[in-house]
């Protein structure tokens, strides 16, 4: 896929405003209720190859909603070759869901043939950004669509980096024309724990890329903060988002929650919360800070796996 | 090798067994809150905690038979030598009951209770894949008005055939009940999936056989043949234990095993 004819199909994406990552436990609420301005972003990999309930599910929510497809394990920035039959799957439930947009991150999650089942960090080198722009090419070839991709949450830092992380996503966007997801928690993590700066870090993004920004709760251990989508988004983020918000000309906006997941309405709630900030209020300090401890592993792709025992098994002895 | 090829096996390798390279924290920089060592500690250990949680949720009545200490050491050694392949969480459990079985912590004298738990593994893993397989939801199912000649299983269906009586241990377990380990006793179980329930279904060994029968693509009149021929049993006998007054093929079309098909040819096992 050509760069114009990527970043034209960009520019024509919706902005779908204020969403809600779709979770199990809140699909009864989703699909009883009367439909409301909102938008869903369903978990590629929940869906990919279901022929059960969930699939079901997530055919009834597209045909209220919008919904975007967000995937963790395509691996884009892993040295394994491509999974074709992970990226055929995704094809087919995307020509099958209509998605406004096909997300993952710039990460990778595997390799030698293993799955990490987490979002480990790139080295931000030239041989990295080579090595990713080539699979986004492949990927956004084949699914035939612009893919956007997000700033993950990171812990470490690779020693022989070269590159900051906005200026390897800038320049990954020029070389492919993908898009960018900006998440405004997972920028506050990395750089509280790099201890740098996350204003600076918003400076220096290309905002005019992000087409879709995700906002979460992270747990604070003092000596550093760990991703755990667990709780209500702090008020730091908040700071981020109102800023990103602007910058970035307004884009779709979703919040993810991902463990101890409160009720529908509490959820939206606090997602509704983003309006004050994207109306210009600057954010109370303590807002939204939360007590509830936790065992501090972080979250992103934890929740993938449902309850089957408690929710789906009758006995017919 | 790469530079990049050679830091992803590595810090991987850190991942899987974090006292395999201990020099693997010079991949990063040492500046920051958290140091390179204590950066790769949080990978470390959200990639067994979280694997681990994901096992909970598959095997959650042998977690409760084990103690969840115990399950976690099982899915910590699992883990280490049966690493993630594929990119869906749903096949994290696929290979445990097998590797149970070939890392027995009985050794050459074999103990009752590593075969419960063994033969519960691969029960959950079962129960657990029909909750998200292919199934027949929007799809016409038989009816009672079905000719035999044109029953077939539907796509959500398996059987399993176990040393204990592990379906009503499960079960126990979901009734929030401490069933105590059973006893030896050969258990017959079918699993179908009907408007995204599933059941499950004891049975006995001559059902178990017919079902089987069907499940490798014989109709009816073969599958009944085939109790008959295993068991003993008379025709006769045989066709009223599946639509006689108290036979089982109401039931089981009410329950959704089978859809209904245009009657061709078919295997005679």
């Amino acid at each position: 896929m050509p760069v114009a004819v990527a970043d034209g199909r960009l520019a024509g994406l919706p902005r779908l405003g204020l969403g809600l990552g779709l979770r199990n436990v809140h699909f009864d609420a989703i699909l009883s209720g009367e439909p409301q301005d909102l938008w869903f972003e369903a978990i590629s990999e929940n869906f990919m190859d279901s022929g059960g309930r969930p699939r079901a599910i997530l055919h009834a929510v597209a045909e209220r909603y919008p919904v975007v497809l967000h995937g963790v394990s395509l691996s884009i920035g892993s040295t394994d070759p491509l999974d074709r039959a992970y990226l055929a799957s995704l094809k087919r439930l995307a020509q099958d869901i209509r998605p406004a947009w096909v997300s993952d991150h710039l990460c990778w999650s595997g390799v030698n043939g293993h799955n990490s089942h987490d979002l480990l960090p790139m080295p931000l080198t030239e041989e990295s950004l080579a090595h990713v722009a080539a699979r986004v090419r492949q990927v956004q070839d084949l699914l035939e669509r612009p893919l956007i991709l997000e700033n993950p949450s990171s812990y470490v830092r690779f020693a022989h980096s070269t590159l900051s992380e906005p200026d390897f996503l800038r320049a990954l966007a020029a070389e492919t024309g993908c898009g960018l997801l900006l998440d405004v928690n997972n920028v506050y993590v990395s750089c509280f724990n790099a201890g740098s700066d996350p204003i600076a870090y918003l400076d220096a993004f290309p905002c005019e890329r992000v087409v879709q920004m995700h906002l979460a709760g992270h747990q604070d251990f003092g000596t550093h903060v760990i991703d755990t989508h667990d709780r209500p988004v702090r008020a730091e983020v908040w700071e981020l988002f109102r800023i990103a918000w602007a910058r970035t000309g307004g884009a779709a906006t979703l919040l993810e929650w991902d463990d101890h997941i409160p009720g529908f309405d509490d959820c939206l709630a606090e997602l509704r919360k983003a309006e004050r900030y994207m109306a210009g209020d600057t954010v109370s300090s303590g807002a939204a800070e939360c007590a509830r401890g936790g065992d501090g592993v972080s979250n992103p792709v934890g929740f993938l796996i449902p309850r089957a025992m408690a929710s789906v098994m009758e006995d017919a002895a | 090798m790469s530079a990049l090829a050679d830091m992803q096996s590595r810090m991987h390798a850190a991942l899987i067994d974090p006292r395999a390279d201990p020099a693997a924290q010079a991949l990063f920089a040492r500046d920051g809150r958290l140091g390179a060592a204590g950066g790769l500690a949080i990978y470390q250990r959200g990639y067994f905690l979280r694997i681990a949680a994901c096992m909970r949720e598959q095997f959650p009545a042998l977690c409760h038979a084990l103690g969840r200490a115990l399950f976690d050491d099982f899915v910590a050694d699992y883990i280490r030598d049966c690493p993630p392949e594929r990119h869906t969480l749903y096949d994290l459990g696929r290979r445990f009951a097998d590797w149970m079985e070939a890392r027995r912590p009985d050794g050459d004298a074999p103990e009752a209770w590593v075969d419960f738990m063994i033969d519960l593994a691969r029960f959950e893993y079962a129960a657990f894949t029909m909750f998200d397989a292919e199934g027949n939801e929007g799809n016409v199912f038989a009816t009672s008005d079905t000719a035999d000649s044109a029953l077939r299983l539907q796509p959500a269906f398996a059987l399993g055939r176990y040393r204990f009586p592990v379906a009503s241990y499960y079960h126990a377990v979901r009734r929030g009940e401490a069933p105590l380990l059973p006893a030896p006793e050969p258990c017959h179980v079918a699993l179908v999936r009907r408007d995204y329930i599933t059941r499950t279904v004891p049975l006995s060994a001559p059902h178990y056989t017919f079902l089987s029968a069907m499940l490798a693509g014989s109709d009816v009149d073969a599958a009944l043949a085939r109790i008959s021929a295993r068991f003993g049993i008379d025709p006769m006998m045989a066709r009223d234990m599946w639509c006689g007054a108290a036979g089982s093929r109401d039931r089981w079309i009410e329950w959704g095993l089978f859809v209904a098909v245009d009657a061709g040819p078919v295997k005679d096992l």
